[in-house]
């Protein structure tokens, strides 16, 4: 009986890391994977989107939502630069910034987004989509949840070529396109 | 003392009355944070919501750019203001576990982003001076609403326009270069913003190449007239300009830059040679040097 009481605190322990660690392991698998992109150019104008800059497009495009995404619930603003730059960079640090200042943190759980290429300008030094993403977000206030919702959201982002990428130059929340 | 059951029934219901009372009381109390908020406002403009009740709540706004969580008063207005709501996007705000949402639109048109290309192109072609301008408003969102954008290119005084609308913030643009070469002047405008870039206009590939031959102290001096294009303009210093040799010993070949409009070289000396000139797909006239002796 004695040995059965003193096992109780390490058996209360172990339970807690048992609730605990799947959830922490749940944000990193999050984190690790970016998000599905579906990216259709058929209507891409005034120059036509090649195959291989389709692809380039769908990666850099999930792997900035994934930093994003990492940013908004780190804040860390130096996971940004890698995929963003110019107004885009500047308005997601102002973001983290703030956050950061005010003790707030926000949870996007990626569901997917759905792209359609709008338009890519004729020199190939730009590209504007049109992303409809489903996605989860959660305002947090430390650990405490503030606002929820599951969302479709629309998605006017500019993306620009850079050394070996593309960087989303702008991204914006539009009501409808 | 034992009550009647009459007794206990009143006492049961004014307890009842009273609950039910506190419930509509703490019901209407937490409805008093409803939030009343529109679906857009401009970007820049600020907003206010007005809010009942009483007592203090924690409000917290999140949109591009901006985290807020401030206490703030029920019963009266919450200001935002016109900086924490410059950057167009999707804005999340939430008072005491009431949540609403809208959007920051772009305001008027204030700055534009220009990307003329390419920055050389040679004179008198079609379709190759190419412009892409993307419409922003003075906190840098870009602004979705079409709008008029003129592009001027100017060469030499000459000046052609063209007006496109924008499509979702961008507006595209396809010119011809102009027949003389120079600096072009190429702007894009919408409303008070310009940007002006320039693209240098160079002679394209030479018409025709004409050359002469003489002989020197160290062979043969070729060396060709002034070199245009189909217009006039001179081909550009620097081009290439090959000469060829051919005799029975084989074939010399001489690559010379233009300076200052000619190409001229040395070739060995030859008894019987054919002597040819090119400069890229162009070739020019051919001589055959006869030595006498």
């Amino acid at each position: 009986m004695k040995f059965l009481l003193r096992l109780n605190p390490i058996l209360l322990a172990l339970a807690a890391l048992a609730v605990v660690l799947p959830s922490h392991g749940t944000d990193s698998v999050l984190a690790a994977s970016a998000p599905a992109v579906k990216i259709n150019v058929a209507n891409a104008a005034p120059r036509q989107v090649e195959d291989s800059t389709q692809k380039a497009v769908a990666r850099d495009y999930a792997t900035a939502w994934q930093a994003m995404a990492d940013a908004l619930n780190q804040n860390r603003a130096d996971l940004l630069s890698a995929n963003f730059i110019g107004t885009a960079n500047d308005k997601l640090t102002a973001t983290v910034c703030e956050q950061g200042k005010a003790g707030l943190h926000q949870r996007i759980v990626d569901q997917g987004h759905t792209v359609d290429a709008v338009s890519y300008s004729t020199e190939g030094s730009a590209i504007e989509l049109h992303d409809t993403a489903r996605l989860q977000l959660q305002l947090m206030d430390g650990n405490t949840v503030i606002h929820s919702e599951d969302a479709t959201l629309h998605y006017v982002a500019l993306l620009t070529a850079a050394e070996n990428s593309c960087k989303v130059r702008m991204l914006e929340t539009v009501p409808a396109f | 003392m034992t009550k009647s059951p009459i007794e206990v029934v009143v006492k049961c219901g004014c307890t009842m009355a009273v609950a039910i009372l506190l419930m509509c009381c703490f019901v209407i109390a937490t409805h008093a944070a409803e939030l009343n908020v529109p679906t857009s406002v401009a970007a820049g403009s600020g907003l206010s919501i007005p809010t009942s009740g009483r007592g203090s709540a924690t409000l917290y706004v999140a949109g591009p750019g901006t985290a807020i969580k401030r206490k703030v008063q029920l019963g009266q207005e919450i200001q935002l203001s016109a900086d924490e709501l410059q950057n167009a996007g999707r804005y999340v705000v939430s008072l005491d576990g009431n949540s609403a949402t809208f959007f920051v639109i772009a305001g008027p048109v204030q700055s534009i982003a220009f990307l003329a290309r390419p920055s050389r192109v040679p004179a008198d072609t079609p379709n190759v001076i190419t412009g892409t301008a993307l419409v922003f408003d003075k906190y840098q969102n870009l602004v979705l609403q079409p709008q008029p954008v003129k592009f001027d290119l100017n060469v030499n005084g000459q000046t052609v326009s063209r007006t496109d609308m924008t499509k979702q913030g961008i507006a595209y643009i396809k010119l011809d270069s102009s027949k003389k070469e120079g600096p072009a002047q190429f702007m894009a405008s919408s409303g008070p913003a310009s940007v002006r870039r320039v693209v240098q206009e160079v002679a394209s590939d030479p018409c025709n190449i004409r050359m002469s031959a003489e002989r020197d102290k160290n062979g043969v001096l070729v060396r060709t007239d002034p070199i245009r294009d189909c217009a006039g303009n001179p081909v550009p210093d620097g081009t290439i300009v090959t000469f060829t040799s051919t005799d029975s010993q084989g074939k010399n070949t001489v690559d010379a830059r233009i300076k200052r409009g000619i190409a001229q070289a040395h070739l060995p000396a030859s008894a019987n040679a054919t002597i040819s000139v090119a400069s890229g797909v162009v070739v020019g006239n051919e001589i055959q040097w006869r030595v006498d002796r």
